[in-house]
Order: C-alpha cells, then sequence, then structure tokens
C-alpha cells in the first residue's frame, strides 16, 4: 500500500457496518423526531442486523485494512463468518426478546447500546491485530454497563456497577497482556508465525498471553473470573442477561480463538493445558452451584458459566499446532449449541417472567404444570433443557458433546475426560430438575393466571426462532459438527 | 428390504411424535389404540425381517448405510444380523406387551398419551440401538431409552410413595447417564484410534488398527460405562429402586429390554472391536458377574418384596450373561445371548406377575401377598410359578440352556475360570432356594386372604406368549442358537462349527 489512504473492501465489512450504520440512524432519527416517535426505531434496528446477516451470505473471503502483504487488520476467513453468524443472531432474538416486553425499555438507548455490542462482536471476530482486538472487544463490552442499568432502578444499578468493575479490570488485564506479547515479539499483527527463537522473551510472551486471555476470561464467565455473572444477570432485564450470555460469550471465545489459537498456534503446547483447567473447573463449578439455585435466571446464570466450561474444553486437546484447527472447531460447534439453546430457554423464561407476579425473578416452582398450562412454551423450554443436558431428544446438545470430548480424548488427557464424564451426569441433574418441574402435577404457586396475556409478535419470533434452531441442529447436526470443518485459521 | 430397518424405528417414533403433537383432546382419546397398533405394526415389521434369514450366515443380512453427520464421520448405518434379529423381535415383542397393558388398565399418575409416548419412544430408541452400526449411532441410540424411561418411573411408578419414586428415577437416570458418559469416551477412543466408527468395518478388523494399550483402555471404558446398564456388581444399585418404583410397563421394559441394551453392547462392540483390550479386562468382568450371581441370589434369600426380589434376581442373571460373554469362547457367548433372550422372557412375565399383585393389593410384600395364591388366583398363581420355575433354570424351560452354556463355555484352562464356573453353579442353586421360597410364601400355603381377583383377559393375553415362548426355548433351544451361531463366530473371529 503506497497511497495514503488504505482501500477498504466495503462488501467485506458489511457485517459489521449493518448494525453499525442502524446504531447511527436510530442516534440520528432520535435527535430529529425526539423521543415521540420511538416505534419507528424498531425496525430500524432489526434492519440493521438483518442487513448484517445477509451481508454474511456473498462473502467469499479476502482482507482488508492492509498495510502490506499478510499484515492485515481485518480478514474474512471461516472463522469470522461463523463467529458473525451467531452473533447477528443472538442479538437479533434478544433484541426481538427486549422489544416484546410488557415494562418496555427506553427504546433508542436499548436499540443504539445493542447495536453497538452487536457491531463490536462482529469486527472482533474478523479482527486480525491486537488493536482491532482491543477496541472491539471493548466496544462489545462497554455497552453492556449501560444496557444492564437500563431499569435505572436499584439492583440494575448494582448489577450494572459490577458488570462495570468487571470491565475496567478485565480491560486492564488486556492492555498489559497486549504490551507484553508486543514487547516480545515486536508485531501487533495476529496470524503471523510467532518467531520461535523468542528467547529469553518466551516467558513474557507467555504472561502476555494468559492476561489477555484473562481479560477474555471474564466475557466468558470463565472460574475464578466468573462472580459478577449470577448478580449481574438477576439484575440486568432479561433479555439484556439473554445478550450477555450468548453474544458477550461470543466475543469472549473469539477473543480467546484469535490470542491463542490465530496468534498463537506453535504455542499450542503450552496454552492447551491450562485452558484445560480452567475449562475442568468452570463447568464443575457452574454445575455444582446451578444445582442448588432456586430461581430460574440464577440457574441459567450458573448454566452459562458451566457451558463456558464445555466451550473452552475443546481447546484443551489442541496439544500440537496440527491439531489447533479441529480444536477451534468443535469448540465453535459447542458454542453454536449452546447459543441457540441458551436463546431458546431465554425466550420461554422472558414469557414466564411476564406473567409471573415476581418478574424476572419468579423461582423454579412458577414452572409446575406449564405442559397444562402452556404447552407450546413448556415444549419449547423442555427441549431447550435437555438440548443443553445432551440428552436425545435434544440431538443437537448430544453431537455437541461427542464433538466437544472427541478431541480430549484424541490426545489422551484422561483426567480432563473423567471431569467432562462427571459433569456430564451433573449437567443431566441440572436440567433434569427444572425440566421435571414442568409435568408436575399441583398448581403452579403465586401466578395470576389473569395476567396472562397474548403474546407479543415480537416474542413470538424469538421463540420461534430459538425453537426453530434447536430443531434444525437436532435434525441436522452436521452443522452443529463442521462450523468450521478443515478450513484453516490464518 | 432394507428399507424394514428404518421402518423398524420410524414406526414407533413417527407415531410418538405423531401423538405428541396432536390437539390435547384427540390425543389423548387415540392414544392407546394409536400405541397399540405402532407397536403391532412394528411387530410385524420385526417378523417380516426374518424372511433375509439371519441364521444363514455371520455378515449382516440387512443393511442400510447413509450420511448423517459427514463432518465426524458418523453414518446412519444399521445392520441386522443373527445377534441383532432375536433382540429385535424381543424388543418388539415386549414394545406390543407394554401397550397393550397401558391401552387396557393404564397406570395413574400423568396422562396415557404421554405414557403412549414414552413407551413407544422407548422401542424406538432399543430397536435403533439393536440394529445401529456406528459406534456413535449406537451412543445417540443408547441415549435415546433414558429420558422417557425416567419420566415412566417419575410420574407412573408407584403411587404410594411419591418420594420414592422420584429417588428412583433421579438415580436411574444419573447412574445410566455416568455409565453412558463413559461409555462415550470409550466410543471416541477407538473411533479416533481406528479412524472408523463403521462397526462392521471394526469387527471385521478385529482390532487390528489399535495398539495394546489403546484396546486394553478403550475396553475398560466401554464395559466400565455399559456395566452399569447390565448391571454388572457393584453397579447395580440402581436397579432395585427403579423396578421397585416402576409400573409394571416400566418393570417389563427395564428388564426385558433396557438390560439387554448393556449386554449386546458387550457382545457388540466390545468383544469384536477391542479383542485384545476385552481378553485383558475379561477376568474382572467375570469375577464381578459371578458376585453378582451369588449377591443377587443371597440378596434374594432375604427380600421380602417381590418386585425387589425379581430385580436382584436380574442382577444374578445378568451376571450368567457377563460371566458367559467375559469366557471369549464360542459356547459362552452363545450362552450368554440365549440367556439374555431367556431372562427377557421370563423376566417380563414375572414383572407382569408382581406387578398385577402390587395392583391388587397396593403392595408387593410377599407377606402383603399372602399364601395360596393358586387357591385364590389360580391363573396368576399359576404364571407365577411357571416364572419362577424357568427362572430357577429347570430343564426343558428357557431359563436352563443359556445358564448351563454360560457355565460350561467358561469351563476353561486354569484354575481361575474353573473356580468360577463352580461358583457359577453354586449360584444356579441358590436361585432354586430363593424362587422356591417365593412359591412356598406365595404360591403355596393356606390362604388367610379373601379371594382376589384373578390375572384379567388382557394380562392372559399378554402372558400367553411369553409362557409359550419359554416353553419353546426350553424345548427346542436350538431355534435360537442356530440364529445367533453364525454371528457369534464371525463376532469372535472363528471359523464356523465350533457349536
Amino acid at each position: 500500500m503506497t497511497a495514503g489512504v488504505q482501500a477498504v473492501d466495503w462488501l467485506a465489512i458489511g457485517p459489521v457496518l449493518g448494525p453499525a450504520v442502524a446504531a447511527l440512524l436510530v442516534l440520528a432519527l432520535d435527535a430529529v423526531v425526539g423521543a415521540r416517535r420511538t416505534r419507528l426505531v424498531d425496525p430500524i434496528a432489526v434492519a440493521g442486523l438483518l442487513v448484517g446477516l445477509v451481508l454474511l451470505v456473498p462473502q467469499g473471503g479476502g482482507a482488508t485494512f492492509c498495510t502490506a502483504p499478510g499484515r492485515c487488520s481485518y480478514v474474512v476467513s471461516s472463522l469470522s463468518l461463523s463467529l458473525q453468524a451467531v452473533v447477528l443472531v443472538a442479538a437479533l432474538v434478544a433484541l426481538l426478546l427486549a422489544i416484546g416486553l410488557r415494562d418496555r425499555l427506553p427504546r433508542t438507548e436499548l436499540h443504539l447500546l445493542v447495536l453497538t455490542a452487536t457491531a463490536g462482536a462482529c469486527a472482533l471476530a474478523a479482527a486480525r491485530d491486537y488493536a482491532t482486538l482491543a477496541v472491539a472487544l471493548e466496544t462489545a463490552s462497554l455497552p453492556l454497563v449501560a444496557l444492564v442499568a437500563l431499569r435505572r432502578d436499584g439492583r440494575g444499578a448494582e448489577a450494572g456497577l459490577k458488570l462495570l468493575m468487571t470491565s475496567v479490570v478485565s480491560f486492564g488485564l488486556l492492555a498489559l497482556g497486549i504490551a507484553l506479547v508486543y514487547a516480545s515479539t515486536g508485531s501487533l499483527y495476529l496470524g503471523r508465525p510467532v518467531a520461535t527463537a523468542l528467547g529469553d522473551l518466551r516467558a513474557a510472551h507467555g504472561v502476555g498471553l494468559a492476561l489477555v486471555v484473562a481479560g477474555a476470561a471474564f466475557k466468558l464467565s470463565l472460574v475464578p473470573f466468573h462472580l459478577w455473572t449470577p448478580d449481574t444477570y438477576a439484575g440486568a432485564p432479561l433479555p439484556v442477561a439473554a445478550f450477555l450470555s450468548t453474544v458477550s460469550k461470543v466475543a469472549g471465545l473469539s477473543a480467546v480463538v484469535l490470542v491463542l489459537a490465530v496468534g498463537a498456534p506453535e504455542r499450542a503446547g503450552d496454552w492447551a493445558a491450562p485452558v484445560g483447567v480452567l475449562a475442568a473447573v468452570t463447568m464443575t463449578v457452574g454445575n455444582l452451584v446451578a444445582l442448588r439455585q432456586r430461581t430460574a435466571v440464577r440457574l441459567l446464570a450458573w448454566s452459562t458459566v458451566a457451558q463456558a466450561g464445555w466451550v473452552v474444553l475443546p481447546l484443551a486437546g489442541a496439544v500440537s499446532a496440527s491439531r489447533v484447527t479441529s480444536a477451534v472447531s468443535a469448540s465453535l460447534g459447542y458454542l453454536l449449541a449452546y447459543v441457540v439453546a441458551t436463546l431458546a430457554a431465554f425466550a420461554v423464561v422472558v414469557r414466564v417472567a411476564e406473567s409471573h407476579p415476581d418478574g424476572a425473578r419468579h423461582p423454579l416452582t412458577a414452572y409446575a404444570g406449564l405442559w397444562r398450562r402452556r404447552p407450546a412454551l413448556a415444549l419449547v423450554l423442555g427441549f431447550a433443557l435437555l438440548c443443553l443436558a445432551g440428552l436425545p431428544p435434544g440431538v443437537m446438545g448430544v453431537v455437541a458433546k461427542i464433538v466437544a470430548i472427541a478431541p480430549v480424548v484424541g490426545v489422551g488427557a484422561y483426567g480432563l475426560v473423567a471431569v467432562a464424564v462427571v459433569n456430564v451426569v451433573l449437567g443431566v441433574a441440572v436440567y433434569l430438575r427444572w425440566a421435571a418441574g414442568l409435568v408436575a402435577s399441583g398448581e403452579a404457586i403465586g401466578e395470576a393466571p389473569s395476567a396472562t396475556g397474548a403474546t407479543p409478535v415480537a416474542h413470538r419470533l424469538a421463540l420461534a426462532l430459538g425453537a426453530g434452531g434447536c430443531v434444525a441442529l437436532s435434525v441436522l447436526p452436521q452443522l452443529v459438527a463442521a462450523v468450521l470443518a478443515r478450513v484453516p485459521l490464518r | 428390504m432394507s428399507l424394514l430397518l428404518l421402518l423398524l424405528i420410524t414406526l414407533p417414533l413417527g407415531a410418538a411424535f405423531a401423538l405428541l403433537l396432536l390437539p390435547r383432546v384427540v390425543g389423548d382419546h387415540l392414544a392407546p389404540s394409536v400405541g397399540v397398533a405402532a407397536s403391532a405394526l412394528t411387530l410385524g415389521v420385526a417378523l417380516l425381517t426374518l424372511g433375509a434369514r439371519p441364521w444363514s450366515t455371520g455378515t449382516p443380512v440387512l443393511e442400510l448405510d447413509a450420511p448423517w453427520i459427514p463432518a465426524i464421520g458418523v453414518r446412519l448405518h444399521l445392520v441386522l444380523d443373527g445377534v441383532s434379529a432375536p433382540l429385535v423381535l424381543l424388543t418388539a415383542g415386549l414394545g406390543l406387551a407394554v401397550t397393550l397393558l397401558t391401552a387396557r388398565a393404564a397406570p395413574s399418575g400423568g396422562s396415557v398419551r404421554s405414557l403412549v409416548v414414552c413407551l413407544l419412544v422407548v422401542e424406538g430408541g432399543a430397536l435403533a440401538t439393536f440394529t445401529a452400526s456406528d459406534l456413535l449411532l449406537f451412543f445417540v441410540a443408547f441415549e435415546v431409552v433414558l429420558v422417557p424411561m425416567w419420566a415412566v418411573i417419575r410420574w407412573w411408578g408407584d403411587p404410594h410413595e411419591p418420594a420414592l419414586r422420584h429417588d428412583a428415577a433421579a438415580r436411574f437416570v444419573l447412574y445410566t447417564a455416568l455409565g453412558s458418559a463413559v461409555m462415550l469416551a470409550g466410543l471416541l477412543l477407538v473411533t479416533l484410534q481406528a479412524g472408523s466408527s463403521d462397526i462392521v468395518a471394526l469387527t471385521a478388523a478385529h482390532g487390528a488398527a489399535m495398539g495394546r494399550t489403546t484396546q486394553v483402555v478403550a475396553a475398560a471404558l466401554l464395559v466400565g460405562g455399559l456395566a452399569v446398564k447390565v448391571p454388572i456388581w457393584p453397579l447395580h444399585t440402581w436397579l432395585a429402586p427403579a423396578h421397585t418404583a416402576a409400573p409394571t410397563v416400566g418393570s417389563v421394559l427395564l428388564a426385558g429390554v433396557l438390560l439387554k441394551m448393556g449386554t449386546y453392547g458387550l457382545a457388540r462392540v466390545v468383544v469384536p472391536v477391542v479383542p485384545e483390550g476385552f481378553a485383558a479386562v475379561a477376568p474382572t468382568l467375570a469375577v464381578l458377574g459371578v458376585v453378582g450371581i451369588l449377591w443377587g441370589g443371597l440378596a434374594c434369600l432375604v427380600e421380602r418384596d417381590l418386585k425387589r426380589l425379581v430385580a436382584f434376581s436380574s442382577v444374578a442373571h445378568m451376571g450368567f450373561v457377563a460371566l458367559g460373554i467375559a469366557s471369549g469362547t464360542p459356547q459362552g457367548l452363545q450362552g450368554a445371548l440365549f440367556a439374555n433372550v431367556a431372562h427377557g422372557v421370563i423376566t417380563g412375565l414375572l414383572f407382569v406377575v408382581a406387578g398385577g399383585l402390587k395392583d391388587r393389593f397396593a403392595s408387593a410384600r410377599l407377606a402383603d401377598i399372602g399364601g395360596g395364591l393358586r387357591d385364590r388366583s389360580p391363573r396368576l398363581g399359576g404364571l407365577l410359578a411357571l416364572g419362577c420355575v424357568a427362572g430357577l433354570g429347570l430343564p426343558g424351560l428357557a431359563g436352563f440352556w443359556g445358564e448351563i452354556l454360560a457355565v460350561y463355555g467358561s469351563w476353561r484352562d486354569g484354575v481361575f475360570w474353573k473356580s468360577l464356573a463352580v461358583l457359577a453353579v453354586i449360584g444356579t442353586a441358590l436361585a432354586a432356594a430363593y424362587l422356591l421360597r417365593v412359591l412356598r410364601a406365595v404360591w403355596h400355603g393356606e390362604s388367610d386372604q379373601p379371594v382376589g381377583a384373578d390375572a384379567t383377559g388382557v394380562e392372559l393375553a399378554v402372558t400367553l406368549p411369553l409362557v409359550v415362548l419359554t416353553v419353546v426355548l426350553g424345548l427346542v433351544p436350538w431355534l435360537l442358537l442356530r440364529l445367533t451361531e453364525p454371528t457369534v463366530q464371525h463376532l469372535l473371529g472363528l471359523g464356523r462349527g465350533a457349536v
């Protein structure tokens, strides 16, 4: 690139521009028309996400924002495309859930923040240098602080503050880690071969990687970086919790995969084992605590912690550079199944919260007899829970479990396999405890039947997307198993 | 012809799915008839598969192969051969029996429709397990039965003790999920090391692509996982509560179908696929099997509840099956497969009677049922007596041949195997003791209870085929032995003509 102005491949960054432009439009509309016509912004936001999704279709690969051949900040790959697809769909469902709420959230702020965070997560997926990665990760995270506190009540403020503190700490770790990596390798670009002769700087590079992963682990809620999760989920509006547990997780995993698998596959032998330990501790703690939860949203919060462990488990099988691609593919496959099932579960939880006097804090007993009162909701939730537990008929979850365990078995890490096996059983206990309630006899405690109004269109759509995703991936589990099959990461 | 295999699985599963989606009013009304019709058709299809003459060769006679998850090499590969055919027939037969029982006298606890759906899914899942010829497809099919059986125990189980029922259901599902997960690790190890998950190909290779260490680890994981389902002592502790709490239809399916999935897995996946590894773990399996025989027998001697007693006797019977498979001889494996089917038939019969008695007396305790059943309810009493004498291995009835062959097959060189065989024979003596104890306590003796209702029409209709099978398999055992023989030779990698 001799010219001072870089040529930009506008199509390549389309999936990021869709939500970003929609965010600007929302802002402009608010400035011009004011708060009177807030209805108008709903279609704009949805359209922004849909445009992003549509622009994924013609992508063939390529790179943009390049300073030299092989030094590009934005690279389109099957990795970026699959992550962006998951992000956009998850954001769409979360947004639909928010739009349909009876107790409405402030529209302009909601859309602006959701779209910005989504654009950040989309950019992160394709980022190929540490600066873009840091900026994109923060763009995907900071709006969430405001989103969590959007209700402007005490609980929301507490939850928002917790998330803010977490974000600040995680950004600090991230920045320090990037500095160390840059100091040791002399390049900010990911996807360049890490000099095999790091020499004395090998340790500094390793610490740098660890710090960056720690920063991203906050977003993924890996233990011990998970402590903010339950309180934040419980204090946030439910659709925002759904966004946190899906889009944020995808962003967190994107960062981990970029830093470790794209940035330092040569050092896979060094990072695989620590990641395995994180995965083992995370899934065990998450499941054990989830077993004792009494409210739906807290159970889901701890379940997302446990599932985050499963998401990173396959990376522990990447003990050599040649195994990295298949490990990442397995990780993304599990992520896809997890996101779809979690969205379906959240869609039902939002509906139940709408008709329950305790709202978002409703206990698990609110689901007693749901199968008789509202069979469609019970069917969707039951299926989503079986998918999360990995039991047929939730074939999607079964295949995801197979895909996630396979890399670990493949390298003979039997200690980790043993932990995973125990966690399969714990997961079954966690999710069946909830599912059993759906068909339980006896009346739900504390529900006001009259409060059950008609389901808004937005919620119908969200439910249909979540349930349809679970069913489609269960009928065609190939999609879970082959997110990235046989495609180079760099 | 190969489409029969697909039909075999899609008939029950499809019917269950259709029932689930029907509107409530229509669905509840139609459920029993749909269930009976679907399982009757399935039985018809199962009988039609015999037209492919599975006894003629050791390799599959029916085969269906289609891609399913190409990314991880999993194919929708279904086969039928001499080992799967008897179990397919048994499952389809018992499937019809339980839907008939449900249609006539549904247990209380939930809607009939949901129960029929659960029963059909169990049937379909079991049929898929018995025909799956891909390791991971086998795993998925193996897991299909889990949730519906959990539901059957949890909601339609013993109405008198909900807490025990819930506990039994949870114990069942968690134990079996643990077993499945361990088995999955073994299946994945084989798949990744051998580079294929196709059971037909892996059987033909006889472990050639895997080193000894891999084989031993894989065999240990597979046997350990399957042992929960069989169940092998000391992993049997979920069985008695599950059987006690389950409704009659659940007990019949548990004993007649679900336990068979474990032993089938041993014979189908472990023995031929990792032969060297299995040889290493076989002595352990044999010892645990014999411990199970003696433990189950001793437990039965003091057990006061008829359903628990039959459950513990299952542990003993499955101990014989484990011993026969572990022996690694064609006679032992043949005997194990025979005992497997015989146990399904006899225990199915016993659970129909025990469940019927529990429904009548609101308790299955021998003391509550009281003596003199042959006078009070001659038909039920007769069925119980036949089940008991068949269970204790009376020559001329189905229970005899499998266990005698299993013991004969394990009479190998060396003190170790010979002493195991002797201990197993002592186990048959225990079986005689405890089953005669049941007959003395319930069938024989003076009646101090009022004359109760005798076997109903549907109970007779369901048990009659089981009685006929018990007698026929006892008198002409070669019917079943000839069916399994070529395949057993093939699984063990031997030439023909050893039995």
